[in-house]
C-alpha cells in the first residue's frame, strides 16, 4: 500500500501521480485530502486499487477501464461516468447523473444517489443502498440498476432495455416504464450482486423494464408520444 | 453554470467571521463563472441605524459623487458614517423615510450612482470579475455577521455589468436578497404581470424578479417556506436559488434539479455551496455533506430568532 497526500496538488498533478505510481507497479494506492476536487482518477486503466480518503468532486473515476476505486466520502455529479470496466464504491452519497452512460463494471453507492442516476447506461451494474432522485434510468439502454431504497419520479423514463430493481417505494414510473415479475435469474443475480457489494438482501424488489411501446412510432399511439415528448 | 454559496451561524446573536468563509467558497467557485462576484452579508443590528451600500459608477471622481449623495440625503436622513472604499460608499444613517425614498434620493444625485442595498443589516457588494477583487478592494474578509449568501456569475440571459451581478436586493423591501443559478422561462410574462400592478424593476435580470417576487409574498404575510413553495409552482424554467432575510437563509430547487447544491450542517453552522469542493476548501473542520433533492424547499433560521419580517416602505 502506498499513501500519498494530495493537499495542495492540482487535479492534473494528482492524476499524473496515480499514473506514475501505477506504471511503477503499485497496485494499492491511498490518496489523502482529495478535498472534493473534480475529475480525479479519470481515464485510469489497469489492475490497480485506488482509495480516496475523503470526498470527490464531479466526474470522479470517469471512463476508467479496469481499476477498483473506493471513495471514502461523497461523490459529486457523474461519478464513474462512461466506465468501461472496473469497480467503483462510494461510501457516502453520490450526486446527480451517478453512473451516467456506463458501459460495464460495477458502481456501488452506500448512501443515496441524486437525480438522473444511470442515465443512458449501456451496460454494467449500479447498486444504490439508499434512495435515487428524479428521472433515474432515463433512456437506459442496457445493464442493471439495483435501488434498495426509494426511487424518485419518472423512473426509467423512455428506457430501451435493461432492468431496474427497486426495494422501496417508486414515486412514479416514467413514460413507457412498466413493472414485470422477477424471474429466477433475476433473484439469483440480486442475491449474488448484493452479496458481492456486502449488502443485505432483505428487500421485496420490484422489477422495472421498458414497455417497448416507444420502440416504433405508430400514428395510432399518437397520445402516448405526445405525453412522452 | 453560476456558483451559489450560503453560510449561517445558528446561535443568536451568533456573529462570527462571515466574509472569510463566504469569499473563500466563492474563490473556488470562480470555475463556475467569473462574469461577476457578489455577496449579501448580514452584520449586527443596531437600533435606529440603517446601512446602505452604494456603487459609484458615475463619471466624476468618487469623492465628488459621495458629496452629491450626502447632499441628497441631508433633507431625509441624519448621516452617522460615510466610508468610501474605492468605487463603493458605505453609508450609515438614521431616518424616518422609507428605503424607496432614500434609495431614490441617492440615485437622483447622479445617473451613475447605484444603490445595491439599504436596510438594517443587509450589505450587498458586487463586482464584475472574480472573488479575489472583492476581497482585496473592499476588505470584506474581515466582515463579521450572522449569515450571508454569495454568487459567482456566468452570464446567460442578461448583460455583463455590475448592476446585473448577483446578489439582488428585493428593492425596496429592506434586508431581503437572492442569488440564483438557472433561467426563468416565464420571466417576461411574470415581470409584466408585476409591472401592471406598478412594481418597478431595476435590471433586465430574471434573478432580480425572484427577489422582488418573494418579497411581495412576505409582505402579504406569507411565511418564507410558503413563499418558496409557491415559487416552485409559479416560476418556470431551471433554478436553484438562495434567499436571505434577517431570519436566515432559504433554499428552493426546481423539479428537474439540474442546478446543483450541496449542504453541510453542524451544531453551530450551516453552509451551502454549488460544489462540495468549495465547502472542503473553505472550512477546515470536519463535516458531512449531502445534496438536497429536486423540489426541495428549506429554511434555516438562526436559533432564538423569532423576529417577524416587517416590510418597511413596501411601496
Amino acid at each position: 500500500l502506498t499513501t500519498r497526500d494530495c493537499g495542495g496538488l492540482t487535479t492534473r498533478q494528482i492524476n499524473l501521480l496515480v499514473r506514475e505510481l501505477t506504471a511503477a507497479g503499485e497496485t494499492d494506492i491511498r490518496l489523502l485530502n482529495p478535498v472534493a476536487q473534480h475529475n480525479l482518477l479519470v481515464a485510469l486503466f489497469g489492475n490497480v486499487r485506488v482509495t480516496l480518503d475523503g470526498s470527490a468532486g464531479y466526474f470522479c473515476a470517469g471512463m476508467i477501464d479496469g481499476p477498483t476505486v473506493v471513495i471514502d466520502g461523497n461523490a459529486g455529479w457523474s461519478v464513474a461516468e462512461n466506465m468501461m470496466a472496473g469497480r467503483v464504491t462510494v461510501n457516502g452519497n453520490a450526486g446527480s447523473s451517478t453512473g451516467a452512460t456506463i458501459r460495464g463494471g460495477t458502481l456501488i453507492v452506500r448512501g443515496n444517489a441524486g437525480a438522473r442516476t444511470g442515465i443512458a447506461m449501456k451496460g454494467g451494474t449500479i447498486v444504490v443502498r439508499g434512495d435515487t432522485g428524479y428521472m433515474t434510468g432515463f433512456m437506459m439502454q442496457r445493464g442493471t440498476m439495483i435501488i434498495c431504497g426509494d426511487a424518485g419520479e419518472a423512473l426509467g423514463d423512455s428506457m430501451y432495455l435493461g432492468r431496474i430493481f427497486v426495494g422501496g417505494k417508486i414515486a412514479e414510473l416514467g413514460n413507457d416504464a412498466v413493472i414485470e415479475p422477477l424471474t429466477e435469474d433475476d433473484q439469483t443475480f440480486l442475491a449474488d450482486t448484493l452479496d458481492q457489494a456486502e449488502m443485505t438482501n432483505g428487500y421485496d424488489f420490484k422489477k422495472v423494464v421498458a414497455g417497448r411501446r416507444l420502440w416504433n412510432f405508430s400514428k395510432k399511439e399518437m397520445g402516448l408520444w405526445i405525453q412522452a415528448l | 453554470m453560476c456558483g451559489l454559496v450560503g453560510f449561517l451561524y445558528k446561535q443568536a446573536p451568533g456573529e462570527g467571521a462571515l466574509g472569510e468563509p463566504i469569499l473563500s467558497m466563492l474563490d473556488v467557485l470562480g470555475s463556475r463563472g467569473t462574469d461577476g462576484t457578489g455577496v449579501a452579508l448580514y452584520g449586527p443590528a443596531r437600533p435606529g441605524v440603517r446601512v446602505a451600500r452604494v456603487r459609484l459608477a458615475g463619471k466624476d471622481a468618487p469623492r465628488v459623487q459621495v458629496d452629491r449623495i450626502v447632499k441628497s440625503l441631508s433633507p431625509l436622513a441624519r448621516l452617522i458614517a460615510v466610508d468610501v472604499q474605492d468605487d463603493y460608499v458605505r453609508v450609515e444613517l438614521s431616518s424616518d423615510s422609507d428605503a424607496a425614498a432614500l434609495a431614490a434620493a441617492m440615485e437622483g444625485s447622479d445617473p451613475g450612482v447605484l444603490v445595491f442595498s439599504l436596510g438594517e443589516r443587509l450589505e450587498i457588494v458586487k463586482q464584475v470579475g472574480p472573488a479575489r477583487e472583492l476581497r482585496e478592494r473592499y476588505g470584506l474578509d474581515h466582515f463579521r455577521g450572522t449569515h450571508g449568501i454569495g454568487h459567482t456569475r456566468l452570464a446567460t440571459e442578461s448583460r455583463v455589468d455590475v448592476a446585473h451581478c448577483h446578489p439582488f436586493w428585493a428593492r425596496p423591501f429592506p434586508d431581503i436578497a437572492v442569488v440564483h443559478n438557472g433561467q426563468l422561462t416565464n420571466y417576461h410574462k411574470m415581470r409584466r404581470r408585476f409591472e401592471m400592478r406598478g412594481v418597478r424593476f431595476y435590471t433586465e435580470n430574471d434573478s432580480e424578479f425572484i427577489a422582488i417576487y418573494l418579497a411581495h409574498k412576505l409582505a402579504a404575510g406569507a411565511s418564507l417556506e410558503d413563499a418558496l413553495e409557491d415559487s416552485l409552482e409559479e416560476l418556470d424554467g431551471t433554478f436553484t436559488y438562495l434567499v436571505s432575510t434577517p431570519e436566515g437563509i432559504g433554499l428552493a430547487r426546481d423539479a428537474f434539479a439540474t442546478k446543483p447544491m450541496v449542504l453541510a450542517e453542524t451544531d453551530r453552522w450551516i453552509a451551502l455551496a454549488s460544489e462540495e469542493v468549495a465547502l472542503r476548501r473553505a472550512i477546515a473542520e470536519p463535516f458531512e455533506t449531502r445534496e438536497p433533492g429536486a423540489r426541495t424547499v428549506r429554511v434555516w433560521r438562526r436559533l432564538g430568532v423569532r423576529a417577524p419580517l416587517v416590510p418597511v416602505g413596501a411601496h
